[in-house]
């Protein structure tokens, strides 16, 4: 889970490996906020894997790359 | 997860973000009032539950996502301090976990080129980056640090 200067670079550094899925940094920082926010919270519980796909789905990331297994 | 584990993992975490760093089993196990081989013991559970994550071998903390317990490629500068995140992902997430602005600091894994990017209101100021995720989200867990 990298942040790259452009695709290109991105391609370069796959070297024929199959790709992953990638985003804007700009996305990237609207996920990690919505996933982590309450990490330090005192009444922080385990999020469910419903949970987490929801922010998933909310912020556009769906089809199965970004499908997590069920708990 | 127990409602003891779920105390020591906030603890843990809490104890975390106090030091600027993992807290080792024996601090953990003053600040939670257990011997340590409860304190190893309740990590391990969490560890199965991917609550954090250890090195299996010594006891110590790998990962209390977002927060890396060992130096890695992303540094984070956020509330007074300096952390390391896991990968981009939770480089962002620091700056979350703490509600603080901040500073990351890391390099293109193609070219090496530095990257720097300073998150304003969640915001980072360079929109011109990309981030690669090459583990489908089913597999995330499968090997979390190559992940």
């Amino acid at each position: 889970m990298n942040l790259f200067r452009s695709g290109e670079h991105i391609q370069r550094w796959l070297a024929g490996r199959e790709p992953g899925a990638t985003i804007p940094v700009e996305k990237l920082s609207e996920l990690a906020h919505a996933w982590w926010e309450d990490r330090l919270s005192p009444r922080w519980r385990p999020h469910t894997a419903d949970s987490n796909q929801a922010i998933l789905d909310r912020l556009g990331l769906t089809g199965d790359f970004w499908r997590l297994p069920s708990s | 997860m127990n409602e003891d584990d779920l105390e020591l993992r906030n603890l843990t975490y809490a104890r975390f973000v106090e030091l600027g760093r993992a807290p080792t089993a024996a601090e953990m196990a003053v600040a939670a009032d257990r011997d340590r081989a409860e304190a190893l013991a309740g990590w391990q559970r969490l560890h199965a539950e991917h609550a954090l994550v250890l090195d299996l071998a010594t006891g110590d903390i790998t990962m209390a996502n977002p927060f890396s317990g060992v130096a890695t490629a992303y540094r984070v500068q956020a509330g007074g301090r300096w952390w390391y995140g896991n990968c981009a992902w939770d480089a962002f997430g620091i700056c979350a976990a703490l509600h603080q602005e901040g500073r990351i600091e890391t390099y293109c894994p193609d070219c090496g080129q530095s990257i720097e990017i300073a998150v304003r209101n969640q915001h980072p100021d360079d929109a011109s980056l990309l981030f690669h995720c090459l583990v489908p989200a089913a597999r995330w867990w499968d090997d979390i640090v190559f992940t």
